[in-house]
């Protein structure tokens, strides 16, 4: 763990690298897997919005 | 939901002679150079043929194939193997040219035809959104493109004023 910043960006890099080197049909099957969680998300964040209990923020008078 | 198996769909199309060119672009043809590049959908770029007698081009038959096959449309989309594709004519000269030039792949015994990486660079390039230059970044970064060839391309196709301004912008002055 390192809170060097410039080591944090040569490790991401190095990561994207790895993950841009692995066979095609890997990385396909990871694009299967971010898409899903991309559609759970938003899914998910619909939800929120439309039946969702909310509170209704409070009338902050400002005088 | 797989996408070897849109992949596979849209050969199948091919085959059947509904398309005769294609290539993949976009987020899924840059994951063929890049790091997996999350996308919600996939662009395949064809060439459409005339209908008979006619100058105009239907997109008409290509849907009528895949409805049969049980394919629905969402919108632009039609949702192949479960995933949403997005067919693209090929509408400009750096298009038609990366549609000419695209390679073929293997995805574990599956062939994909897909844009050379330095004609997702240029066409990322000529689009130019936030995501465009995003990308385009990304292809710097790993050091896939041939540069002679990309640059070529910038220049075949009128792109060098703005190739000039993103390397000010993003590169500092030059790649």
């Amino acid at each position: 763990m390192t809170f060097d910043l410039a080591r944090i960006m040569a490790s991401k890099r190095a990561f994207r690298h790895r993950l841009a080197a692995r066979p095609i049909e890997e990385k396909l099957a990871l694009l299967d897997e971010l898409r899903a969680r991309a559609i759970a998300l938003r899914e998910s964040r619909s939800a929120a919005e439309s039946g969702g209990l909310r509170e209704e923020p409070p009338l902050y008078r400002v005088q | 939901v797989n996408i070897k198996s849109t992949i596979a769909a849209i050969n199948q199309m091919q085959a059947d002679g509904v398309i005769q060119r294609y290539a993949i672009g976009g987020a899924v043809g840059a994951t063929f150079y890049l790091e997996p590049v999350a996308t919600l959908d996939v662009d395949v770029f064809i060439s459409f043929q005339p209908d008979a007698g006619s100058l105009l081009v239907s997109p008409q038959p290509l849907f009528d194939y895949l409805k049969a096959r049980g394919c629905v449309m969402e919108g632009e989309y039609v949702v192949v193997a479960g995933w949403p594709v997005q067919f693209l004519p090929a509408a400009n000269p750096l298009v038609l040219e990366a549609l000419d030039q695209a390679v073929e792949k293997n995805v574990a015994g599956v062939p994909a035809r897909v844009f050379t990486a330095e004609h997702l660079a240029a066409i990322a390039l000529q689009t130019g959104r936030a995501k465009d230059k995003a990308r385009l970044l990304q292809f710097i970064e790993a050091g896939t493109l041939d540069t002679k060839c990309f640059q070529d391309i910038v220049a075949r196709h009128g792109l060098a004023p703005t190739w000039q301004r993103f390397e000010q912008q993003f590169l500092g002055g030059a790649a």
